[in-house]
């Protein structure tokens, strides 16, 4: 008898005839989630199991965000022969729980002596000997007592749920303009959850932006990285293209021919990543740079498609999320990203096309975009 | 090669300090509390670290207590000596003091005593006729800092005492020696200072060292109960490797270090006003008879105060904004606000605090660059 994990996959039921190369890529990535705790792990009657842990804790708490994974159960894994010993194992599970509850058997193993329905009554029979204070209730029970019967017997009572999504890596890759502001760690995360590979880019203007900003996006970038199964961050410097555009542009116009840079840069860097797409963490109308006209002119550069996973969402949605995976309390560090160094007053919300690239063909933008991405410094995550 | 202008933050070890250390820790790690004689030596050894400690303030070593730092030793001033008194009472602290006071003196509100802040003057220093008006029976405690740790202003402790002893003498007088201690003298008997805060690290001691001195007969409370070390004023092992850092500090603490550092300040104020005419200095100037030898507080709008220390910092040239101790949070200066600077030169103020191991060419390569990056720096700003 032994405690393990016991995993369901999400959609990958779906597949069809490359399903076991979902599967495959699934238990890889939980693999790698439990090595720091030594857990064993392998595939079996569709159900992935973690075993032999240091710490049931921290691995239930790495497997619930391995993408692909739909929710996990901590369970008794036992003979199945002995049933007196199930019992006796259901009973302890049960013993500090109060009001009804359900047997939820189920027979895989059809060769097994008893089917579901005699394992159902067997055993809430014995629970309500043992535990007279507890009823069953077959519709809507408090607690919901599983026997799976497979191999093995496995036991256990609530499974908690995971993210979801599907396996990292199955779905080809992306690059992220991650700024160190709460939103675009969040639709990375969204992005990587299809199972997308993920790059980043950050862009970083010192002496206007510390030391600290770059720190701080690291420590996001590693953050996500647990989710994201590593990622290299490429750090931009961008201060040389941000004052030229700053000194020969409209002022109104600076933030949005500063992003369609930006754009041009990630493109170059997720070609080298050999990316399929960009990800950003806009949201219409979130602040100048994201109406529906600016992000029309910043497009408009993006040579491959760009994903805006939140571009639906509100602020407080977005922010909600981004608790829940973990990075607000880092994105809410007050250091200040290139981004707002040098926003205008009052930056166009209507950008004209024409008025772009009369900007632009001031800039020696070519020159610069070249140096920018040769001096480029990746952290490997 | 670096040059190191933000000594108020913290200072670089001097070699005899890490000596020190290391023999202390190599040959006297024994635990003074202890009966053989190798410990009887170790005891023998912190007892000279505190007459070391003790001499600059003309005090002896029974009047030390070694503690981990400044906030600790404010600590101990504060919340010890209120903590032995009932029936609560009147706590003053000035508008200039460090977290490390302000904290402590907002901490006595939750033990029951009435906690009132003294105000500042445009100059950033105490403002003595508000004081006069605070003074009264209730008073127990007054904490002022020696030297403000963001203006370098010296604050008026002689004038301090004497209205305390007029107008309250039952009350104890608590200052923050921090940014004061060996680079002012100070006579804690005369001025009737009953408690006075000192840190290592902040005269090339080592960090996690500092001490309180405490006047004769004056009584406090401990906030540490352990072994009772220390006369039961702070128990735990004594840290006696920190002690020979900061005794071998003091010793080898330069006996005309103010007058290198006040000559220093005084050449950057001006050139810096040569080079950068927009600079303004805050608080008081190297001319003025109240303004501490080693820290300059000068605002250079429109650049902003991290952007500049940024700049600076590629250039190996490392200056602070501000309290470092706060500065993560960014907000304005508690300090400058008391003193009603304008947020625009709150935001451009940076602080420039000497050592005695700086040079006027390091200030001439400072000021140099710093007038390099301001011609650059001040064109691009928010428009």
């Amino acid at each position: 008898m032994r405690e393990v994990l016991m995993m369901r996959f999400s959609e990958i039921h779906l597949k069809g005839l490359n399903r076991p190369y979902f599967m495959r890529m699934l238990v890889e990535r939980v693999k790698e989630a439990v090595k720091d705790v030594h857990g064993h792990v392998w595939l079996s009657d569709s159900r992935v199991y973690v075993s032999d842990f240091d710490d049931v804790e921290e691995a239930l708490r790495r497997t619930r965000k391995v993408f692909g994974v739909h929710s996990v159960c901590r369970a008794v894994e036992m003979d199945k022969e002995d049933f007196n010993g199930i019992c006796e194992e259901a009973v302890k599970l049960l013993a500090d729980k109060q009001g009804t509850f359900k047997v939820e058997a189920r027979r895989s193993d059809k060769r097994f002596a008893m089917d579901s329905m005699e394992l159902n009554r067997e055993l809430g029979h014995y629970i309500l000997q043992k535990l007279p204070h507890l009823q069953v209730d077959v519709h809507n029970p408090q607690t919901r007592l599983s026997l799976e019967i497979r191999d093995h017997a496995y036991l256990y009572t609530e499974p908690l749920s995971a993210v979801g999504g599907m396996p990292v890596g199955t779905n080809g890759r992306a690059t992220v303009l991650l700024s160190g502001g709460i939103d675009s760690p969040v639709a990375a995360w969204m992005i990587a959850k299809r199972g997308v590979a993920m790059s980043a880019v950050h862009f970083q203007s010192p002496p206007y932006t510390s030391e600290r900003a770059k720190d701080k996006v690291l420590k996001l970038a590693q953050i996500l990285s647990e989710s994201l199964c590593g990622l290299n961050v490429h750090l931009v410097p961008f201060t040389k293209l941000q004052m030229q555009i700053h000194e020969r542009c409209h002022p109104d116009y600076t933030t949005v021919i500063m992003r369609r840079c930006m754009m041009r840069i990630a493109n170059q860097i997720a070609k080298q990543e050999h990316a399929q797409g960009l990800v950003t963490g806009e949201s219409i109308g979130q602040v100048a740079s994201q109406t529906m006209h600016a992000l029309q002119c910043t497009d408009s550069v993006a040579e491959l498609p760009v994903f805006r996973p939140l571009i639906g969402f509100d602020k407080q949605e977005i922010i909600d999320l981004a608790i829940r995976i973990g990075t607000f309390e880092t994105s809410s560090l007050p250091f200040e990203d290139c981004c707002t160094v040098f926003t205008p007053r009052h930056p166009a919300t209507k950008p004209k096309l024409n008025i772009i690239l009369d900007g632009e063909a001031k800039l020696d933008m070519d020159e610069l975009i070249a140096e920018a991405v040769a001096n480029t410094e990746i952290v490997k995550l | 090669m670096e040059i190191y202008l933000d000594n108020s933050a913290t200072t670089k070890p001097y070699p005899e300090v890490i000596e020190a250390m290391a023999s202390s820790m190599l040959f006297g790690y024994y635990n003074p509390a202890a009966l053989y004689a190798p410990a009887v030596a170790a005891e023998h050894a912190l007892a000279e670290a505190r007459a070391a400690v003790a001499a600059p303030l003309l005090m002896k070593q029974e009047n030390v207590i070694f503690t981990s730092g400044g906030t600790e030793s404010n600590n101990l001033a504060i919340l010890g000596c209120l903590k032995r008194l009932r029936g609560g009472g009147t706590v003053l602290y000035s508008a200039a003091e460090h977290a490390a006071v302000r904290n402590a003196c907002l901490e006595a509100e939750a033990m029951g005593f009435t906690v009132r802040q003294i105000p500042l003057d445009a100059r950033g220093s105490l403002d003595l006729q508000a004081l006069e008006a605070m003074l009264d029976e209730t008073v127990r405690l007054i904490c002022v800092m020696q030297v403000c740790n963001e203006t370098g202003i010296v604050m008026p402790l002689k004038e301090v005492s004497v209205l305390r002893d007029r107008l309250a003498p039952q009350a104890a007088l608590h200052v923050d020696g921090v940014q004061g201690y060996l680079r002012l003298p100070l006579n804690m008997k005369q001025l009737n200072i009953q408690t006075y805060a000192v840190s290592a690290h902040k005269v090339h001691g080592p960090k996690g060292m500092g001490a309180l001195i405490v006047q004769t007969g004056h009584k406090l409370r401990p906030l540490l109960v352990g072994g009772g070390q220390q006369n039961g004023l702070r128990s735990g092992t004594d840290n006696t490797s920190g002690a020979a850092g900061f005794a071998a500090a003091v010793r080898r603490y330069p006996a005309d270090a103010a007058d290198t550092m006040r000559a220093l300040k005084a050449q950057a104020v001006e050139s810096l006003q040569k080079a950068i005419p927009a600079a303004v200095t805050i608080g008081p100037g190297p001319e003025d008879a109240d303004s501490a030898p080693h820290i300059l507080c000068v605002s250079i709008p429109p650049v902003k105060a991290e952007t500049m220390v940024h700049a600076l910092a590629q250039e190996n040239i490392i200056v602070g904004t501000g309290s470092a101790c706060s500065s993560h949070a960014r907000k304005h200066s508690a300090v400058l606000t008391a003193m009603g600077v304008s947020p625009r030169l709150m935001d451009s103020a940076i602080r420039i605090s000497f050592c005695d191991q700086n040079t006027e060419a390091d200030v001439q390569t400072a000021v140099r660059a710093m007038a390099e990056q301001y011609a650059v720096l001040s064109k691009f700003t928010r428009r």
